[in-house]
C-alpha cells in the first residue's frame, strides 16, 4: 500500500495518511531536494542569498534566467525546486508588498510578507482542486522594527527565522559546512566569500557569473535613514536589497 | 391674481410699484447735488417709499423664485434667521427680551446685534429674520407713529401702530420680506403686545416668543409665567428665557438685552452675557436667584456624574 | 443642510517643538439644536498617536471602532506600535475604501514619530472625507469651525514653541475661533503630547 510513490495516499487533495503525514506536501519537499541548491547567510551589516543556476542545454539563452527575485525594495527571495511555481508566488508576494504599501504607504517588514507567502502556500495544502507548491524559499529583507531577517519557507507552509541555512539538493551537506564557517560578527563581504565557498561544495560544472545568482541585503546607516524618512531626492528611500550584477559577481569569483 | 389684471390694477403692490418707478424715472432730470440729497430725504419728501424691482412683468412670481421664502429653502438670497426674542404682558407693564447673535450660515457675523429697535419713547419693536427688512419697516413706523401724533394730538396705539406695520407689509407679500416682529408698548388700554409678521399675520396676545430659539424661551417662559409677577420676577423670567434659548440654540446667543416697558414708557434695564449667566448668574440685579442658571453649575457636587462627598463615599 | 455640519464640531492640531497638541470643542448638536456638552472626538491609537473625528457623529463612533479595529490587528500581527505616518496612510486608505459612499469625517492626526537616531519628531496630518492626505508642518484645522480656526492659528501660531506656550496658542485658537461658529463650542478639550507624557485639559468655553 504505502508504497514510495505514495500509493493510495497520492491523490491531488491533501489527505493525512493513517500516520498522521501528509504525503502530497513530503513529495513537494522531495521535489524542492530536487532542485538546485540556494543558501542565505546573515551577516553583521547585511544578508546574502546566493543560489546554482543550471541550464539543461548549452543552447538556452541564460540571461532570461532569474533564480533571485526582487519582491520590493526591501525584500528578495530566492528559491530551490520547480521554476513555475517560484514565478506564481513571486508575482503573489510581489502584489501583496504592493497592495501593503497602498494601505500603509510604506513596504512590508520582512516577517510580514513572509507571513503573507507561508499563507498562500498553506492554503495549497488544504483546498480542493490544488497540489501543494514545489518550492522552498529563502527570503532576505530588512526593515526598521526588526533590522536584517532571514527566513525560510517550505511548502507546508513552515517558515523560521534563520542566520544561516541551505536548501534544495545539497541542502545537508550545505548546512554542515554553515555551521562550520558561521559566526554572529561575521561581515556581508565574508558572507559573500562563504556563500559562494558553500556552494562550490558538490557544484557540478564550472562557477561563472552566468551559473551563480547573488542577491544582497544592506543594513542603511542611521544618517541614510534620516535622511530616507525626509524622502532623499526621488522622494523615495534606496532599496535595501539588490541584486549583484554579473561584473560583481564575476569580481567575487576571481577573489 | 392674473397677471393681465394685475397689470391694470391700481391697487396692487405691483401697480404701487409701478407708480413709483415712474416717479423715480421722473427724478431723473434732477442733477447728481439733487440725487445726493434726494438719497437722504426722498421717502419724506414723497411721503410713500419707492423700491425698483425686477423689471420683469410679474415682479413678485420673479421674486418667490429668487429670495429667501421659508417656502423654498433652495433659493439663491439668503437672510439671517436665527434669533431669539420674547414679549410678554404681565401686571407691572411688557417685558421685552431678546438676544444678540447674527449668524449667516454657520458663522457667527456679530454677538452685538440691537434686536429692540426703538420705535419711540412708548414703543418697541423687536426683530427676528430679515434684519434689514426690520430696521426699516419699523424706523418708518416710527415715523407714521410720529405724524399720527402731530395729526390727532394724541400717541398711536399699539394696536393701530402694529395694524399699519402689518398692513405695510402685506402690500409686499410674496416678495421676500422676512420680519416676525412684536410690537410693544403702553397705551390707554394699558400694556399691549402685537406679533406682526412678513406673511401678514398680526395676533394680540399676552406671551410672544419668536426666532429660532423661541421653543426654547417658550419652555422657560410658559413654566415661569403668572399675570401677577412682580417687576424684578418678571425681568428674570425673560432674562432665564433667553438664556435658556442662547445656551441650546445655535443660532442665537452672546447676550441678552432686557427692557421694560411701563406706563411712562419703556426701559432699558441691562445687557447680559449669556456664557456669564450660565457660570456665574446675571450679577448682583433685581429678582436673580444668585448663582449661575448652567445646570452643571446649579447641581455641583449634586448629579451623577459630580455625586456629593457622601454619596461618592457609600 | 450639509450633512458635515448636521451634528458640528472641530479639530484643531499644531506642531510644538519636540511636541504636538490636539484639540477639540465639547459639542454635539442636532442641527441648530445643541444635545450634548461631553462629546468627545479626540481619541487615542497609542500612547503617542491621537486621533479627532470631526463631522458626523454616527461616523465619529463607527470610524472610531473601525481604527480600534484595525491599528490592534496592526499590532498584533507587527509586534510592534504604528507610527504615526503609517497610521495615517492607513486612515486615508481606508477611507477612500468607501469613494463612493463616504463617511462623514475629516480625520486629524497628532502625534510623535520615532526617528532612527531614537528622537522623536512631531506629525501631524488631516485628511478630506475620503482620504486626500495633507501633511503640514504647522497646523491643521477641520469641521463646522475649519474656516475661522485657519484665520486664528495663522495669526497665533509660531515655530518651536515649548508644551506650556504651545498648549496657550491652540486653546486660544480654539476658544476664539468656536466663538465665531454656531455649530461649535460648549467647552473644549485639549492635549499636548510629549515625549515623556501626555498632558489633557479640559478648558472652560463659551455655553452659547
Amino acid at each position: 500500500m504505502a508504497s514510495a510513490d505514495g500509493g493510495a495516499y497520492s491523490y491531488s487533495l491533501t489527505v493525512f495518511s493513517p500516520s498522521g503525514k501528509l504525503v502530497q506536501i513530503e513529495h513537494a519537499l522531495a521535489a524542492v531536494s530536487q532542485g538546485t541548491t540556494s543558501l542565505g547567510i546573515k551577516a553583521s551589516n547585511g544578508i546574502v542569498i546566493a543560489t546554482e543556476k543550471k541550464t539543461s542545454s548549452i543552447l538556452i539563452d541564460d540571461s532570461m534566467l532569474d533564480k533571485v527575485a526582487v519582491v520590493c525594495p526591501n525584500i528578495g527571495i530566492v528559491y530551490s525546486g520547480m521554476g513555475p511555481d517560484f514565478r506564481v508566488l513571486i508575482a503573489k508576494a510581489r502584489k501583496s508588498a504592493q497592495s501593503y504599501w497602498k494601505i500603509y504607504g510604506e513596504y512590508p517588514p520582512t516577517r510580514v510578507l513572509t507571513q503573507e507567502i507561508a499563507t498562500v502556500m498553506q492554503q495549497a495544502t488544504q483546498s480542493g482542486g490544488v497540489r501543494p507548491y514545489g518550492v522552498s524559499l529563502l527570503v532576505a529583507g530588512w526593515d526598521v522594527n526588526r533590522g536584517p531577517t532571514l527566513y525560510q519557507v517550505d511548502p507546508s507552509g513552515s517558515f523560521w527565522a534563520w542566520k544561516a541555512s541551505a536548501i534544495g539538493k545539497n541542502m545537508v551537506n550545505a548546512k554542515t559546512f554553515l555551521e562550520k564557517r558561521y559566526n554572529d560578527d561575521i561581515s556581508l563581504e565574508d558572507a559573500i566569500h562563504t556563500a559562494l565557498l558553500t556552494l562550490k561544495e558538490g557544484f557540478e560544472g564550472q562557477m561563472t557569473e552566468k551559473t551563480i545568482e547573488i542577491g544582497v541585503i544592506t543594513v542603511p546607516s542611521i544618517a541614510e535613514l534620516e535622511e530616507g524618512k525626509i524622502g532623499g531626492e526621488t522622494g523615495r528611500p534606496k532599496p535595501t536589497f539588490r541584486k549583484l550584477s554579473e561584473e560583481e559577481v564575476r569580481d567575487y569569483l576571481a577573489l | 391674481m392674473n397677471s393681465f389684471a394685475e397689470r391694470f390694477s391700481t391697487t396692487s403692490a405691483t401697480a404701487q410699484m409701478r407708480i413709483a418707478q415712474a416717479a423715480a424715472a421722473d427724478e431723473e432730470e434732477f442733477d447728481g447735488a439733487m440725487w445726493g440729497s434726494d438719497a437722504g430725504f426722498g421717502s419724506l419728501a414723497k411721503g410713500v417709499p419707492s423700491f425698483s424691482v425686477p423689471a420683469v412683468a410679474d415682479p413678485t412670481s420673479f421674486l418667490r423664485l429668487h429670495t429667501d421664502d421659508h417656502a423654498d429653502p433652495n433659493c439663491r438670497i439668503k437672510i439671517k434667521h436665527g434669533t431669539t426674542t420674547l414679549a410678554f404682558r404681565f401686571q407691572g407693564g411688557v417685558i421685552v427680551a431678546v438676544d444678540s447673535r447674527a449668524t449667516a450660515g454657520s458663522y457667527i457675523a456679530s454677538g452685538t446685534v440691537k434686536k429692540v429697535i426703538e420705535i419711540n419713547p412708548y414703543l418697541l419693536g423687536t426683530m427676528a429674520g430679515g434684519a434689514a427688512d426690520c430696521q426699516y419697516w419699523e424706523t418708518y413706523l416710527g415715523m407714521h407713529c410720529r405724524l399720527h401724533e402731530l395729526r390727532n394730538r394724541e400717541r398711536i396705539s399699539v394696536s393701530a401702530a402694529s395694524k399699519y406695520l402689518s398692513n405695510l407689509v402685506y402690500g409686499y407679500k410674496g416678495m421676500g420680506l422676512s420680519m416676525g416682529t412684536m410690537i410693544c408698548g403702553w397705551d390707554k388700554t394699558g400694556p399691549a403686545v402685537f406679533y406682526v409678521d412678513s406673511d401678514g399675520t398680526r395676533l394680540k396676545g399676552d406671551l410672544f416668543s419668536v426666532g429660532s430659539g423661541s421653543t426654547h424661551a417658550y419652555g422657560v417662559l410658559d413654566q415661569g409665567y403668572r399675570w401677577d409677577l412682580t417687576d424684578e420676577e418678571a425681568q428674570e423670567l425673560g432674562r432665564r428665557s433667553i438664556y435658556a434659548a442662547g445656551h441650546r440654540d445655535a443660532y442665537s446667543g452672546n447676550t441678552c438685552n432686557l427692557y421694560h416697558v411701563k406706563e411712562d414708557g419703556w426701559k432699558f434695564i441691562g445687557n447680559y452675557d449669556i456664557s456669564q449667566m450660565h457660570y456665574d448668574g446675571p450679577g448682583d440685579v433685581p429678582g436673580a436667584p444668585g448663582g449661575g442658571y448652567g445646570y452643571d453649575i446649579r447641581v455641583e457636587g449634586r448629579n451623577s456624574s459630580n455625586p456629593p462627598a457622601v454619596a461618592a463615599a457609600a | 443642510m450639509s450633512i458635515m455640519e448636521l451634528n458640528g464640531g472641530s479639530v484643531v492640531a499644531m506642531v510644538g517643538k519636540d511636541c504636538v497638541a490636539i484639540a477639540s470643542d465639547l459639542r454635539l448638536g442636532n442641527q441648530a439644536l445643541s444635545v450634548a456638552t461631553n462629546f468627545q472626538k479626540i481619541f487615542p491609537v497609542t500612547d503617542r498617536i491621537y486621533l479627532g473625528l470631526p463631522g458626523l457623529a454616527t461616523d465619529v463612533t463607527t470610524l472610531r471602532e473601525r481604527f480600534r479595529f484595525r491599528v490592534n490587528m496592526y499590532t498584533i500581527k507587527e509586534e510592534r506600535e504604528i507610527e504615526p505616518e503609517t497610521f495615517a496612510h492607513l486612515v486615508s486608505s481606508t477611507l477612500y475604501e468607501h469613494r463612493f459612499g463616504p463617511y462623514y469625517i475629516e480625520p486629524v492626526m497628532a502625534g510623535l514619530s520615532k526617528t532612527p537616531s531614537g528622537g522623536v519628531k512631531p506629525f501631524i496630518a488631516a485628511t478630506d472625507l475620503i482620504g486626500c492626505l495633507n501633511f503640514a508642518k504647522d497646523f491643521v484645522v477641520a469641521g463646522t469651525a475649519s474656516t475661522k480656526l485657519y484665520g486664528v492659528a495663522e495669526g497665533l501660531w509660531e515655530p518651536d514653541l515649548e508644551p506650556e506656550d504651545l498648549f496657550e496658542t491652540i486653546s486660544q485658537t480654539l476658544l476664539n475661533a468656536v466663538d465665531r461658529d454656531a455649530f461649535s463650542g460648549w467647552g473644549c478639550i485639549v492635549h499636548v503630547i510629549t515625549k515623556d507624557k501626555v498632558i489633557t485639559r479640559t478648558l472652560k468655553g463659551r455655553m452659547d
